[in-house]
């Protein structure tokens, strides 16, 4: 039931601080749909949709909704293939526990992929705290590559200086920096690398805000602006500007049930276009902003 | 390779490691492993349309295949006799492709070159040259040609341009940007595409892009689809090829020799901004488009030899 549901993700999230939210949130999905008691599609789907819902009032990150929509298209298309129900449930349990051994190579896949892509020498910009670019960073120490690193403070939770110090165990060269501080410190730096809570329709990226600002004068200075994510971060959204991204990824949870004005309240989200964005490192490769739409097509439609 | 292989996969390991071998001799000749990762993408699809699997289901990786495969990728175990003959039938008909490309580019040209255009280009391109020239069996135009110092191809091109009565001139790369002004359309050609749209072109071609940008005027490729090479310019520097800087400052310049360093730079990097159109073989299409082509071509395993 639901309150067991909110218990496993919340659970999995403690245990383990590095899983991505939306990787928890499938696999207490998949959890729910193994204890689940329907008979039909129909009523699964529905159940399902009631289960996304409440994970999204616990977090309301655009990673839990992206992992939510792909576990609900992945029960959709294994449903078309097999119309026994019985039969249908079990393979859909056994292709649930395969996508998420998969899912957990992800981040190593992209930190093979993207560690090439700096140079001995480098002067990385960063922002906020990002497993994957952590794990790229890692990846590129590992093949012996010099190279240092500006981390922007983040407020309002100060997730940069977490960075920061995830860095410096690395033995990482770190520099914090204000947010205000990033038009002064673009010229020094050869690139950008950022982490995405999620990758819209159009190629663009949905991160912690402050991220818009860092892609515009990173194109200012002719900088490449990289983005890592993983390929369940691939939501169906097409905003085409900062208004139309929704109000529930932008605050969180408890701001939202509060309800209070939302004009009073600081986004935690920005949206950064696909014109800023050189490229995207995925599990699915390295693809340029315009290859992202084709996948979410291939996958969608 | 004659040698009678049971197991395909064997196959494909001779045939990535001849391709290693080769590209590490000339790594600036990209086409080389262009050509082996085209031999593989082949062998995998005969495989895979004899092992039934249909023509439409994808072989690339995609959030598709995430949710709905059942286990691991194959393994090429299964032996069919009539694989060799089919692979060898595709290797003939890509070769077949292969000696036509310059044709099938240069049949596009009068879609994209009209009467009384001025033209320019940069340095000496057979493919540039036939797609000019079967212009202009049936309209009237002028070819500005850009020398391209040191090695002064340009030279060359304007020579055999001007054989086939098309008005040609040539000049100094400096005065690119001057006569910009008075060009309707910028076509070149370039040694290798990579997978982003960018190019690895002559040096003195991103000059060129960057001045036909200022203007605002088209730049467009010709290249086969063959130069296209699934490599993203992730080290910048280790693309280059550098020649003897005798063609830049001569060796009776031995004074001044000691003094300084003297770089020759073979090859220039183009970024996909500054590209309008690429024509190819199988048609006209936009920079952006390039990662469509790639998948179409390459499987994402052979990326990396």
């Amino acid at each position: 039931c639901l309150s067991d549901l909110i218990e496993t993700f919340r659970a999995q999230l403690r245990d383990d601080p590095d899983v991505a939210s939306a990787v928890a949130a499938i696999r207490a999905l998949l959890g729910f749909l193994k204890q689940d008691r329907g008979e039909t599609i129909q009523g699964l789907r529905n159940s399902l949709r009631d289960a996304i819902d409440t994970l999204s009032r616990v977090d309301s990150s655009v990673a839990v909704s992206s992992g939510g929509e792909l576990f609900l298209r992945f029960i959709s298309l294994t449903s078309l293939e097999y119309s026994d129900y019985s039969k249908c449930k079990e393979i859909m349990i056994e292709r649930g526990e395969i996508f998420l051994t998969k899912v957990s190579l992800s981040r190593n896949k992209i930190a093979k992929l993207c560690h090439p892509f700096i140079r001995d020498g480098a002067r990385i910009l960063t922002h906020a705290y990002s497993r994957v670019v952590l794990r790229v960073l890692e990846a590129a120490v590992e093949s012996k590559k010099r190279f240092s690193v500006y981390v922007t403070e983040s407020q309002p939770d100060e997730a940069g200086q977490k960075m920061a110090r995830a860095l410096r165990k690395l033995n990482i060269p770190v520099t914090v920096i204000l947010d205000a501080a990033v038009g002064y410190i673009m010229e020094k730096v050869d690139l950008v690398l950022v982490g995405a809570e999620g990758v819209v329709e159009s190629g663009g990226i949905i991160n912690k805000i402050g991220t818009n600002q860092i892609a515009v004068c990173a194109k200012a200075q002719n900088k490449p602006f990289y983005v890592v994510a993983e390929s369940f971060k691939f939501v169906r959204l097409f905003p085409l500007n900062q208004q139309d991204v929704p109000d529930r990824f932008k605050y969180k949870a408890d701001t939202l049930k509060t309800g209070q004005n939302l004009t009073e309240e600081h986004p935690w989200i920005d949206y950064t276009s696909p014109s800023l964005i050189t490229l995207l490192f995925t599990d699915l490769g390295v693809l340029t902003p315009s290859a992202v739409s084709d996948e979410l097509i291939k996958l969608y439609l | 390779n004659p040698r009678p292989s049971p197991v395909l996969g064997e196959l494909m390991d001779l045939i990535r490691t001849e391709g290693q071998r080769m590209t590490a001799a000339q790594p600036s000749e990209t086409t080389v492993g262009n050509m082996v990762r085209r031999v593989l993408k082949v062998i995998r699809e005969e495989y895979g349309r004899l092992h039934g699997r249909s023509e439409e289901s994808d072989q690339q990786e995609s959030l598709h295949k995430l949710l709905t495969s059942g286990g691991l990728s194959e393994d090429f175990r299964t032996p069919y006799p009539s694989l060799r003959a089919n692979v060898i039938e595709a290797i003939n008909e890509m070769l077949t492709e292969l000696e036509g490309t310059t044709d099938n580019i240069a049949m596009q040209a009068l879609e994209h070159i009209h009467s009384n255009e001025v033209i320019m280009t940069i340095g000496y391109s057979r493919t540039v040259e036939a797609f000019l020239k079967e212009a202009a069996r049936k309209r009237k135009f002028q070819v500005i040609v850009a020398e391209c110092a040191p090695f002064c191809q340009g030279h060359e091109m304007a020579v055999r341009l001007s054989k086939e009565n098309i008005e040609t001139t040539v000049m100094s790369d400096a005065a690119i940007f001057a006569v910009m002004s008075r060009v309707n359309k910028v076509i070149i050609g370039t040694k290798t595409i990579l997978a982003n749209g960018a190019l690895i072109a002559v040096s003195g071609t991103h000059t060129l892009a960057l001045a036909a940008k200022h203007h605002s005027t088209p730049l467009i490729v010709c290249a086969p689809m063959f130069k296209l090479s699934p490599q993203f310019p992730n080290e910048e520097d280790s693309f280059h090829k550098f020649v003897s800087p005798q063609e830049v400052l001569p060796f009776t310049e031995g004074e001044i020799l000691a003094k300084i360093n003297v770089h020759c730079p073979v090859f220039d990097y183009v970024p996909p901004e500054l590209i309008t159109l690429f024509i190819s073989n199988i048609g006209g299409n936009a920079p952006s488009y390039i990662y469509r082509l790639m998948s179409e071509l390459y499987h994402p395993d052979d990326y990396e030899l």
